[in-house]
């Protein structure tokens, strides 16, 4: 298992062009081993831009990515090894199935990687059960697939290249609640069976507050909060003033104490908010 | 009775598929949408509510079952090429995909477009388009190019472009599920401000629950069949039925409930935070004389 | 590839950007044929004059239009020296074994550089700096309406042009979005030979096309539900009338042809 770090990181969109944009601006950060961490930030703050320096998809203008200790591009014509390591599953993923087969196309990653037919074979039929796919789908076409289920063949690509680091960009984007909700339950599931490290970026706060160990907070191309669940959410309105939505439970309780109803805050779960409030009662 | 805007009868829709067995989206549907209404049409994907919306614009026609609009039936095959425009400036839809239905490079002309095939007279034209804009909030952009403004100001000149026709029903496809927390909201405000401003029909599908809450009406369907018809409140009573069909119901509702199982009275709506917010204050000021 | 800006449109105030497109096509042909009428030093001395006065009326950077002759001036350079080496004339300036250069290669190659640089800046002035690809594309829809009369579908191209200037970004986004996600499983677009490099496309192509398809049928269904059918009894909400401004540098084109054209007549400086 390995740990990414980043140090004084910068990146520029659109660089030496009228246009420029400062994406990144001088971040340090590590993500934590063996856990999921969740990477909140509004649309424009940087945090899709981040998540593809991780891979070396974008390479830093300013500062450093270390994987294990050295820099990602210190060979840069290696930087296709990195991308094995740090598994990047980007936003509606579903757009980049591509082969006849779900089965061809969750081995394309493997494939690329130089692996033997009977390795690829074990990963596709390994990474297609931790993404919730079942095994009859493998031979049929991708474009046969309802939206959820590509949706997972795409993560499974992803996950069959067994990736230290595994990073999902919105992997619930435009699902309904229970697609939702058992897509957030593959990948919890996935993290505890294999260890591995999970990133996933999201601006929904109710999924994040469910699902993560530790929260990152980006605004502005910077870190404006880190730490745990409780730690981020009892800078409530600190997040709403950057235009995060935070979970309506925490919301609740946020109006209960502005009406003098005493509740320590950072409530971000509809069964604390009870335990609380049934408290009063007694 | 009068007659209603909208009123469905025994509506089924089967897709055409090679095999012969598939089975019907909407089955034997039966609704009515009075002038003016705000409905939200709720249900998981698959559930037949996207379809719905197609049938009533004409997009589809139904298998079986009667659609009319202000007392029309629009079921007919061949319909007269007037009859057709006339419909669809009537009811107008806003879909999901902010990218795939805009259809000019400059904001404005987009926002034309509809008049312009309507043939409305070029001056008349600049007065709605300018009107529209500002009823949505972007007649700053009026000179933009649609493919750098965000999803949010995108979805907003879209809901533009058909409000520009004049149309008295506009049907939401799911139109803020590919935005972000700040687009939801400023689409979710420029919908309410249509509804309640200028009265126009508002018939919108999605399936976040809070969005839903907005609106005077929640319809519920699930696999095909409407199983839930009634007030948010109502609607929000029945949190197992929700859950079944793969909904939740908004967070703050669910604690009032479980408030509720756990013997504390709290009588009342506990459709939004506020009402939730006041149930809890009012119960806790209660106990305590 | 975020900022992408299609076209070398440059937006700015300027007489040349208020002028009527339609009038600024038309302009750009006669431009052409009159860049054909020049014969002699003096006329091209007026074609390179008329063409640094399109940049100072259409307000725009000398740079950036200097920029745009870049690409094209390995052909600029070639031609030129074509032109020197192979023109033979009266008087010989410079032999050296079977190089032979003559005044008149010079000239024609000086000239020939003039004609095409004038062109680019030219057409470039009156045409893409200073017009939007959509109000080109509605000038053109405009001037060629007349061929509606002999059912030339006119409109439909028209519509096909401005929804193909609407995409582009959104269709270059995609695919920059889909080479990445791609990259991410290990594809390897820069290396490898012709072949290996094309077949490391397909898994960018397909999924670009399939979702090119896709937009298309929401798109046609969209434009069906705004009421779109085809050109017949549509308005526009720009119509734009000629004014008497738009009409003048009609007139001072004309006025340059025919100067040119004295110019020949006369045969004023060094005449091919």
């Amino acid at each position: 298992m390995s740990e990414i770090t980043v140090e004084k990181l910068s990146y520029f969109h659109g660089k030496d062009t009228p246009y420029e944009i400062k994406a990144l601006d001088g971040i340090d950060l590590k993500i934590q081993k063996g856990m999921i961490t969740g990477l909140i930030g509004h649309t424009g703050s940087g945090k899709s831009t981040l998540v593809q320096m991780f891979n070396g998809i974008l390479r830093p203008h300013e500062g450093k990515v270390l994987l294990d200790g050295e820099d990602i591009w210190k060979r840069p014509k290696d930087i296709r090894k990195i991308r094995f390591r740090v598994g990047l599953v980007m936003q509606y993923p579903e757009y980049q199935l591509f082969e006849e087969t779900i089965y061809k196309d969750i081995a394309y990653g493997p494939k690329n990687m130089g692996l033997s037919e009977s390795e690829i074979d074990e990963r596709v039929r390994e990474a297609a059960e931790f993404a919730g796919l079942e095994p009859d789908l493998l031979e049929k076409s991708p474009f046969d697939l309802s939206g959820g289920q590509k949706r997972r063949a795409a993560i499974a690509g992803i996950i069959a290249m067994r990736p230290e680091l595994l990073i999902l960009d919105e992997p619930a984007a435009g699902l309904d609640p229970r697609g939702r909700d058992s897509i957030f339950q593959n990948i919890a599931e996935y993290q505890k069976k294999s260890g591995s490290t999970v990133l996933i970026v999201s601006h929904s706060m109710e999924d994040m507050a469910r699902y993560c160990e530790r929260l990152i907070v980006m605004s502005g191309g910077k870190i404006m909060l880190e730490g745990n669940c409780r730690e981020v959410f009892s800078h409530a309105d600190l997040l709403e003033s950057v235009g995060l939505d935070i979970p309506q439970i925490t919301k609740l309780t946020m109006m209960l104490r502005e009406r003098g109803i005493e509740l320590d805050s950072s409530v971000y779960t509809v069964e604390e908010a009870f335990e609380k409030i049934i408290k009063l009662y007694s | 009775m009068a007659e209603p805007f909208i009123k469905i009868e025994n509506l089924s829709y089967t897709y055409e598929e090679e095999d012969a067995n598939a089975s019907p989206v909407l089955k034997e549907l039966s609704l009515r949408i009075e002038k003016g209404e705000f409905v939200a049409v709720l249900g998981h994907n698959g559930s037949g509510k996207s379809t719905l919306a197609k049938l009533i614009n004409m997009i589809l026609l139904p298998t079986s079952g009667k659609i009319f609009v202000k007392g029309k039936d629009i079921t007919i095959e061949n319909m007269r090429d007037e009859e057709l425009l006339e419909l669809r400036k009537t009811v107008g839809m806003v879909f999901q995909n902010p990218d795939n239905q805009l259809v000019a490079t400059v904001v404005e002309d987009d926002v034309a477009f509809g008049p312009e095939n309507l043939g409305v007279p070029s001056r008349k034209i600049r007065e709605r388009v300018d009107r529209v804009l500002r009823d949505v909030g972007m007649l700053e952009y009026a000179k933009h190019e649609p493919h750098r403004l965000s999803g949010g100001q995108k979805q907003r000149i879209a809901i533009a472009g058909v409000l520009a026709m004049l149309p008295e029903c506009i049907i939401f496809d799911e139109s803020t599920a590919m935005l972000d927390p700040l687009g939801r909201r400023d689409v979710m405000s420029a919908i309410e401000k249509l509804n309640r401003e200028q009265g126009i029909t508002v018939i919108m599908i999605t399936h976040y629950m809070e969005e839903a809450a907005v609106a005077d009406r929640i319809v519920v369907l699930d696999d095909g069949k409407m199983i839930l018809d009634g007030t948010p409140s109502f609607v929000f009573e029945h949190e197992d039925r929700l859950r079944e069909c793969g909904l939740a119901i908004p967070q703050g509702t669910e604690l009032i409930h479980k408030l509720r199982r756990a013997g504390i009275s709290l009588e009342g709506e506990c459709v939004t935070l506020e009402d939730c917010a006041d149930l809890i204050e009012r119960s806790l000021e209660n106990k305590g004389n | 590839m975020k900022g992408i800006s299609f076209g070398q449109y440059y937006p700015a105030r300027s007489p040349l950007h208020s002028l009527d497109p339609r009038v600024k096509i038309i302009l750009t042909l006669l431009y052409i044929v009159c860049s054909f009428l020049c014969k002699n030093v003096l006329s091209y001395a007026l074609l390179l004059l008329s063409a640094l006065l399109l940049v100072a009326l259409g307000r725009i950077p000398l740079r950036i239009v200097l920029r745009g002759l870049r690409g094209v001036l390995f052909v600029l350079a070639f031609t030129a020296l074509l032109n020197v080496f192979w023109t033979s004339g009266e008087v010989l300036l410079f032999e050296w074994k079977f190089i032979k250069i003559y005044l008149e290669g010079i000239y024609s190659a000086v000239f020939i550089m003039i004609r095409i640089a004038a062109l680019i800046i030219g057409t470039g002035m009156l045409m893409t700096y200073t017009t939007t690809p959509i109000a080109l594309t509605n000038a053109i829809e405009d001037l060629l309406s007349p061929l509606k009369k002999l059912h030339v579908p006119v409109h439909t191209f028209a519509m096909m042009m401005t929804i193909a200037l609407r995409f582009i970004p959104t269709l270059t986004e995609e695919t920059d979005r889909i080479m990445t996600a791609q990259k991410a499983r290990g594809a390897d677009f820069s290396s490898g030979g012709l072949i290996a490099r094309a077949k490391a496309l397909i898994p960018v192509l397909i999924p670009l096309f399939v979702s090119a398809f896709n937009r298309a049928g929401d798109l046609a269904t969209a434009m069906e539900c705004r009421c779109y059918h085809g050109g017949e009894g549509r308005t526009r909400m720009n119509v734009r009338h000629m004014r008497f401004v738009d009409v003048i540098p009609l007139f001072l084109i004309v006025a340059f042809g025919a100067a040119l054209i004295v110019f020949n007549i006369l045969a004023i400086g060094y005449t091919l």
